[in-house]
């Protein structure tokens, strides 16, 4: 058996050996010329190969097409505009009234990602708490309970759109659940506040296991001395939570909080597939407005679209630096404690 | 006040019993050590009593009025754990506040109370700082702190000082032990390290498997141990075992053979020991002295450790039973000699085939 083993691995390994004396002899001449710093270079070169097609080169493509005009698709077909396409994104008479704005559907998606960032991240950090809380207690079936809260973050967002418009249709399960319980059924995709509702609603119901866990695992990190201490304290189960649970959270919540952020920012598939922006434009997002202007309709304009995205990502930027400098606080605490 | 009343405590988790029949009367001021090895149920006692846990059967009485089922909190007791579960992200003030603010104490008599006991404790300087900032023995005064701040009728420990270092304990143990003077008050102190037992106990409660061995100050446990298990468990090095034979009564006691066919003189009550039963004798190594050739056990050395006060000795007699002495002062010993031991009657004791104690004084 062992022989066997061996002959296989020999198999296995010939042609690894045969690689490297062939890369060998050129190599040693590399590291000869350049030194230790070469060879990083050698070894980092495919992934900045990889980085640079599939990141840095669409990002400076990006750039360079916010800064064209015209509807060509082709970039050398375009027309070079400078800075008018921030020009007209940015151009308002009133910052608080989109109408007043040249670009008003962006303002429109600008004040939508606005409200919902604000309020999906509060309701999500909460829900979040709260199924945390209730997964960390001694209840029966508890590892079951925790993946049906998980199981939703496996879904594809289109997926999760599917399910929702399906019970959220004027013909769709909760109508009909009302109908048989006797309530009159709401045609609660076409409402304004039903359907911006809806969007806050199932993107929370599709994350929210995945931020409960960051939370539960903060939760079994707190010694349960410190439990059994406030106890002997006297600690009401009120007090236990404000004063000790919350505050020993806190790093995890603030992770949770910045990449909910981050996510809500993004939002686009799930809602789209559920409301497609609508009813009017009362769920349209950033993202989808970019879609819509580079791609959908009927006139595009990959210039605007450019233009939207790059101050999109200069928002995203800017959290993501939050993130960073919150992971190293924690990290900086983590060592201090 | 401060009594502490326990009456037929069992305990069980699950279809395990941690603890059964358990009765014992802590007095008003007493410092109680409980001791045993891993497992025997010596910290869920204390858990029990401080109302962490809840008793399966049995009552516990705290100055006549029955507590069992009353919570933790209301029990008037403060207890140090052994991670000290001190709040990380509070100051030193504000893990000694905590307590007394859940009981609505004015905001003088708060800071009255941490003022003396932080004087007391010498932690005035730290008040600011957060745990995360103090050394391992600092914690622990906070932790002694915020225990006194709350002024309890009683105080438990639960292995207080076993994450200091060896310097450290015996310094914190010695403090232990004034401030329990200074206070006065109840101290239920829990413990695998029988030294730390024998240093700060009134009474020491010794456990194995759920079950109180005995209990009694720590003299008269050394001097007179109940059974096989405390003799083996009270006094360092572990006392020497003998298996022997009883021969017949002599005066006062009766003759063992034992150590191939030498007969040894015990103590022991009349009647309490016939001809021909089997006895255990035990002798502390201390008790064994060197002396001359011809006239004790001769006993081959295997390891010699000079500690410079005193020379342990690991031996083996003839028949191959293992002994350990306790020589006083430095002894000129190697692996392989040969030397003659003696241990007095009256230092000789005796157990039953049941391990309880019948003879020696």
């Amino acid at each position: 058996m062992a022989g066997v083993l061996g002959r296989a691995a020999g198999v296995l390994a010939a042609p690894v050996a045969w690689a490297a004396a062939l890369v060998d002899r050129p190599m040693r001449a590399w590291q000869n010329a350049t030194g230790t710093n070469g060879m990083a270079a050698v070894f980092l070169a495919p992934n900045m190969l990889i980085f640079g097609v599939f990141v840095l080169f669409p990002l400076v493509i990006n750039i360079a097409y916010s800064m064209t005009g015209g509807t060509a698709l082709f970039l050398p077909d375009r027309t070079f505009v400078g800075a008018a396409q921030y020009e007209r994104l940015l151009s308002c008479a009133d910052y608080t009234d989109p109408k007043t704005c040249e670009e008003d559907q962006f303002w429109i998606a600008v004040r939508n990602t606005g409200v919902f960032v604000v309020f999906q991240v509060a309701l999500m950090t909460v829900v979040a708490v709260v199924t945390a809380l209730i997964l960390n207690r001694e209840i029966r079936g508890r590892s079951f309970w925790r993946a049906v809260f998980f199981f939703p973050v496996l879904l594809s967002p289109v997926v999760v759109g599917l399910i929702w418009r399906w019970i959220l249709q004027r013909d769709g399960l909760l109508n009909a659940a009302l109908f048989q319980l006797g309530f009159t059924p709401h045609v609660w995709l076409t409402d304004r506040f039903w359907a911006f509702a809806a969007a806050i609603g199932v993107s929370i119901w599709a994350h929210v296991g995945f931020y409960a866990l960051i939370v539960l695992a903060g939760l079994q990190a707190i010694p349960k001395d410190l439990y059994e201490a406030a106890e002997m304290d006297g600690t009401k189960p009120g007090r236990v939570f404000w004063r000790i649970t919350l505050p020993l959270l806190m790093p995890n919540l603030l992770v949770v909080i910045v990449l909910a952020l981050i996510r809500a920012v993004q939002i686009f598939d799930e809602v789209f597939v559920l409301t497609g922006g609508g009813p009017g434009t009362s769920t349209m997002f950033l993202t989808q407005y970019i879609y819509e202007v580079g791609f959908a309709s009927l006139l595009k304009n990959p210039g605007l679209a450019s233009a939207a995205s790059i101050l999109m990502g200069g928002v995203l930027v800017v959290l993501t630096l939050v993130q960073l400098a919150v992971a190293r606080r924690n990290e900086a605490k983590g060592k201090r404690q | 006040m401060g009594q502490i009343t326990l009456s037929g405590i069992s305990k069980n988790f699950g279809a395990v019993q941690v603890l059964e029949g358990i009765d014992l009367d802590i007095r008003k001021g007493e410092l109680v050590v409980f001791v045993g090895p891993s497992g025997c149920g010596k910290s869920t006692l204390l858990r029990l009593i401080a109302g962490l846990d809840k008793p399966t059967g049995g009552t516990i009485a705290i100055d006549g009025r029955d507590v069992t089922p009353v919570p933790a909190a209301d029990r008037g007791l403060a207890m140090v754990f052994q991670s000290y579960a001190l709040y990380p992200h509070m100051s030193v003030r504000q893990n000694m506040a905590f307590g007394l603010e859940n009981a609505h104490l004015p905001r003088p008599e708060i800071d009255a109370r941490i003022a003396e006991a932080s004087r007391m404790l010498e932690i005035a300087k730290l008040l600011d700082r957060r745990p995360g900032q103090l050394s391992g023995g600092q914690r622990q005064r906070v932790a002694i702190g915020r225990a006194i701040v709350r002024n309890p009728t009683a105080f438990l420990l639960d292995e207080p000082l076993s994450n200091l270092d060896a310097e450290l304990r015996v310094s914190m143990r010695a403090e232990l032990a004034a401030l329990h003077q200074r206070l006065g008050t109840t101290m239920v102190y829990v413990t695998h390290d029988q030294v730390e037992a024998m240093t700060l106990a009134d009474r020491i409660v010794v456990l194995r498997a759920g079950r109180i061995e005995q209990v009694d100050t720590p003299l008269a446990l050394f001097n007179a141990p109940a059974n096989v298990f405390v003799a083996g468990f009270i006094g360092a090095p572990n006392m020497n075992f003998i298996q022997g034979v009883v021969r017949g009564p002599v005066e006062g006691g009766v003759a063992v053979t034992a150590f191939d066919g030498r007969v040894v003189p015990v103590d022991a009550a009349a009647g309490a020991l016939a001809p021909g039963d089997a006895v255990t004798l035990g002798v502390r190594p201390h008790h064994l002295r060197r002396v001359g050739p011809d006239e004790g056990l001769p006993v081959t050395v295997h390891l010699v450790e000079a500690l410079g006060a005193e020379t342990v000795v690991h031996g083996r007699t003839a028949e191959g039973q293992r002994i350990l002495a306790v020589l006083a002062g430095q002894e000129p010993l190697a692996s392989g000699d040969v030397i003659a031991l003696a241990f007095e009657r009256r230092q000789t004791h005796a157990f039953d085939k049941d391990g309880l104690r019948v003879a020696g004084n």
